[in-house]
């Protein structure tokens, strides 16, 4: 049932509810078991209605950084 | 940050860097003087694997074995049939994920139940469940909730703030590492390292799976879903094997931080108490479950309905998916693989779920198994 998937939050609708855009179709999420606060433009996984993880843009930089070490050697 | 969606999804699936990461693996391949496998615990993973036709990618010698990663797959018929046993004795309307409809109980699936009458209805989460509990008060509702703690975490936030009289919870939860430790501690299958849940990571974070290298000097790579990300983990646990390391390594910081989700796990730790579970033709494996804690006895379903013990058969007619569960045994080894087992018609709980190891190999149909 890892069906976390990813999605990005378009409106935030109330202290514990965002909506998301999942490639093209926006549902809303339940944002109670997070503890960081959520903006327009974050990148989210959603599980079962619930938002799990927020993704962190700085790890995702380092991604970028990794490729480029694996693709020039 | 405005990154577009599909540009993130598209790097993690890019074709030079898959390229890239194969030719460093068979590298490193070659440097390790015996036969490596690898285990993951994930049915997203074994899915995204096949799907990506990643086993066909990697040279010889390294074995990618799914093991009892599917949650649906491992529920017993035990659970199945007392949920069927609350349906029949009681008026309830059991709600349960999609999945879960086609799981063989002793006689019957929660699907054929539907078909003489019982009201099934599926959801896409606990809430909606909850939903339906509260538009017909009137009627009892009990959530069948099966997952790992990326699941269980959700169903947690509901048990804690929802007191319906006519709404209760069936726990058939299943907490990974204590599994993953009596995996290890098995004589019947033999692997090297661990490939461990992207998003049941993103949960409990990196600490739960530390004493898999402290105690048994075992290398884990927390990997995610996409192409990129699941060999980045098997990359990681070569190097580790090859330099004799043994660590818990993150290649998902994106999502997975080293303390996890620490409202998550709050939920998880006032929700449930740990317990022993029953997993589907395993037998019961101790510490590998999650109970609904009986400060919150009102919503937990096992003591609203005095459910009498079951006698119970999780296999039947050949199946072996308590062999394919722990790897050992591929689905192609199975008698009734495609045969009398096929997605369309499932006899073992392997063939149900679209994350079981049999389901997911039927389904794509390429011969991704070599001898």
């Amino acid at each position: 049932m890892c069906l976390a998937i990813p999605g990005l939050v378009c409106e935030v609708v109330s202290d514990t509810r965002v909506m998301v855009d999942i490639t093209g179709v926006r549902r809303e999420a339940d944002t109670s078991l997070l503890e960081e606060a959520l903006e327009i433009g974050d990148y989210v996984l959603v599980h079962t209605g619930f938002i799990i993880s927020k993704l962190d843009p700085e790890q995702a930089k380092e991604d970028l950084k990794l490729w480029d070490e694996i693709l020039s050697v | 940050m405005s990154k577009n969606m599909s540009e993130l999804t598209t790097n993690y699936r890019n074709k030079e860097i898959v390229d890239a990461l194969i030719t460093k693996i068979k590298l490193v391949n070659a440097e390790i003087d015996r036969d490596i496998r690898i285990m993951h615990v994930c049915g997203t993973h074994e899915h995204d694997i096949v799907k990506a036709g990643l086993r066909s990618l990697l040279p010889k010698g390294i074995d990618l074995i799914a093991g009892p990663g599917c949650p649906v797959c491992v529920s017993s018929a035990q659970d199945v049939d007392e949920v069927l046993w609350v349906a029949d004795n009681h008026d309830v309307t059991i709600a349960t994920f999609g999945d879960m409809m086609r799981v063989p109980g002793s006689k019957e699936s929660l699907y054929q139940a539907q078909g003489r009458g019982v009201d099934v209805r599926v959801v896409y989460g606990v809430s909606d469940a909850v939903k339906l509990a509260e538009k017909a008060p009137e009627r009892d509702v009990l959530f069948f909730s099966v997952g790992f703690e990326t699941t269980s975490c959700v169903t947690a936030a509901e048990v804690l703030r929802t007191k319906l009289p006519n709404f209760s919870i069936y726990s058939s939860h299943k907490v990974i590492p204590p599994a993953m430790e009596l995996l290890m501690q098995r004589d019947d299958i033999e692997f090297h390292g661990f490939l461990a849940p992207g998003h049941v990571s993103t949960i409990i974070g990196v600490k739960p799976y530390e004493f898999i290298p402290e105690k048994y000097n075992f290398p884990v790579s927390i990997a995610g879903f996409e192409p990129v990300d699941i060999l980045l983990g098997i990359y990681s646990l070569l190097k580790q094997i090859k330099n004799n390391e043994h660590q818990v390594s993150n290649d998902y910081k994106r999502y997975v931080k080293y303390e996890g989700n620490i409202a998550a796990i709050k939920a998880l730790n006032e929700a449930y108490v740990i317990s022993d579970a029953r997993w589907r033709g395993l037998g019961v494996w101790p510490n590998t479950g999650h109970e609904i804690n009986e400060k919150y006895g009102h919503i937990d379903a096992k003591k609203k309905y005095s459910i009498p013990q079951l006698k119970s058969q999780d296999l039947r007619g050949g199946c072996i998916c308590d062999e394919v569960l722990i790897g050992k045994s591929k689905p192609h080894q199975c008698k009734l693989f495609k045969k009398a087992c096929r997605p369309e018609h499932p006899i073992g709980a392997c063939m149900v779920s679209s994350e079981g190891t049999c389901n997911v190999a039927a389904t794509y149909e390429e011969m991704v198994w070599e001898e």
